[in-house]
């Protein structure tokens, strides 16, 4: 009766539903009893019903403590051949070997500090054999950048960038490192911001960023001559716009400034006397780049991406590059993706194979030639969603949510006679 | 026809602001295959592959220099 009455004051006319509304009533009436009940006995019947605990403010508000989101980690492996004019492990006035390998394990971790605070450490490591300066100024006869001789050089990088949200729309960041290398040593800084209009329809981007080289001077017979440096600042802005559910559109426009030694000291130039020079470079290079990037959601479930990139500076040097990759999804847990760029460019100014004059600007670096480039390749993607109930008890904090896997293969070849295969795996967790 | 060419290119991108896409349409563009610039990592691979081999880098957000192998 009291649900009938109940179900009247709900505004339930019809007698049906208000029958049924009576019915749901009491039932939660009487489960609501027996809980009393229940609670009551195990209190005991003299004693005061126990009080809740109060909930502590850090419970319901995320603490400020370091929490890891992700951690992923990736190994490329880079087989290069080739022949430039710069190396001199060949004939006097002809191209050297610029045969290298490179294996580069990558690391990054992603962390939250509260709502607001978000950390990315990374740290990619570089085991160069081949073409590599280590080793030089050990032997008076020189070293392996003269001669096809290799060794094994190490370089590694630590990136650490911390980025804090104002409020929904904006946010500021900051990132340094440093770089260490046998003959080189690098440190980098910069700061950014982004704003979003629109409920987040569009979003614009500052960036600025400056990196130290200070390295050891060598001449192109291995022996060292102190040391030297360069500065690069780059500024740069972006603008990010989703214009329809399925498409995102980006344009990015950036200027460099380097200044200083801007060549690695020991590349040579084939002179025409007959011998080998080192290379003379301006002192300072100006480079601008303008970058337009769209993502489309395919209706089978794919997607395409596509990049465009101009770039110019003030040695000459003119390129475009374009890039595509196709993506299919297979499943909700598995995509492959297919690759193709290619990249052309006029060469710098000065850029030569049998320099004249002994004073004039020159290189021989087949780097900076006229040359076309083109990347194929592909990549299968496995995101594996993991139920927490199958990793057991490992702590609020530490169960992994998501399990990434990814294997891919690349090959780079240019029209000057360099090629390289690429292969990368990586791994990730996401928890 | 270059002016013409950016204006064009500038107004494609910039006129779509004028219409907010709802964050309940977004679902899409959630999809890791819809990031523009592809996993960190990856992206950091590739791109420090094409600053060392081609003589064009810096600019796009990224600085030349840092490694012998960039000039």
């Amino acid at each position: 009766m009291m649900g009938l009455r109940r179900a009247a004051a709900a505004g339930v006319s019809d007698l049906a539903r208000a029958a049924r509304f009576a019915a749901l009533v009491a039932l939660f009436s009487t489960v609501e009893t027996r809980a009393l009940a229940q609670n009551a006995g195990a209190a005991g019947a003299d004693s005061p019903p126990t009080p809740m605990a109060p909930i502590a403010d850090e419970y319901v508000l995320e603490p400020d403590t370091l929490r890891v989101e992700s951690v992923t980690t990736r190994i490329t492996s880079f087989d290069q051949f080739g022949y430039g004019y710069q190396s001199q492990a060949g004939p006097v006035l002809g191209p050297g070997s610029e045969r290298a390998t490179i294996l580069e394990p990558q690391l990054e971790i992603t962390a939250s500090q509260g709502s607001r605070l978000k950390h990315v450490l990374t740290v990619p490591v570089d085991v160069v054999s081949a073409a590599s300066p280590d080793a030089i100024d050990n032997t008076p006869a020189s070293a392996d950048v003269v001669s096809s001789a290799s060794r094994r050089n190490i370089a590694g990088t630590i990136d650490w960038a911390a980025t804090y949200r104002l409020d929904n729309e904006s946010d500021v960041s900051m990132n340094g490192g440093v770089h260490l290398e046998e003959p080189l040593r690098s440190w980098h800084g910069g700061m950014g911001t982004t704003r979003a209009f629109a409920d987040g329809s569009t979003v614009l981007a500052a960036r600025a960023l400056e990196v130290f080289d200070w390295f050891d001077r060598f001449d192109i017979t291995g022996h060292r001559h102190g040391r030297t440096d360069r500065s690069s600042t780059t500024v740069s802005l972006g603008l990010t716009q989703i214009v329809t559910p399925t498409t995102v559109l980006n344009v990015n426009y950036g200027i460099t400034i380097q200044e200083g030694e801007l060549g690695n000291t020991w590349n040579s130039v084939p002179l025409s006397d007959g011998t080998r020079g080192a290379e003379v470079f301006p002192g300072e290079r100006v480079r601008h780049a303008l970058v337009g990037r769209a993502s489309q959601f395919l209706p089978w479930n794919g997607a395409l991406r596509a990049y465009y990139r101009f770039y110019a500076d003030d040695w000459g040097l003119v390129a475009h590059s374009i890039e595509a990759e196709l993506m299919q999804r297979l499943s909700p847990t598995l995509y492959f993706g297919a690759l193709y760029r290619f990249h052309t460019q006029t060469g710098v100014d000065f850029f030569t194979t049998q320099a004249p004059a002994p004073d004039a600007l020159r290189t021989a670096d087949s780097d900076l030639a006229p040359l076309d480039a083109h990347t194929v390749g592909g990549r299968v993607v496995l995101d594996l969603p993991v139920e927490t109930s199958q990793l057991g008890q490992l702590g609020q904090g530490g169960q992994v949510r998501l399990l990434h896997f990814e294997i891919g293969y690349e090959r780079y070849f240019r029209t000057n006679d360099l090629h390289m295969d690429i292969l990368t795996c990586a791994t990730g967790y996401r928890f | 026809m270059t002016a013409r060419c950016i204006a064009a290119i500038l107004a494609a991108v910039l006129l779509p602001a004028c219409a907010t896409v709802p964050q309940n349409r977004r679902a899409r563009l959630a999809d890791p295959m819809m990031s523009l610039t592809g996993e960190p990592l990856d992206a950091a691979r590739r791109q420090k592959l094409y600053d060392t081999r081609e003589g064009a880098a810096g600019g796009d957000g990224a600085s030349a220099g840092g490694g012998c192998g960039c000039q």
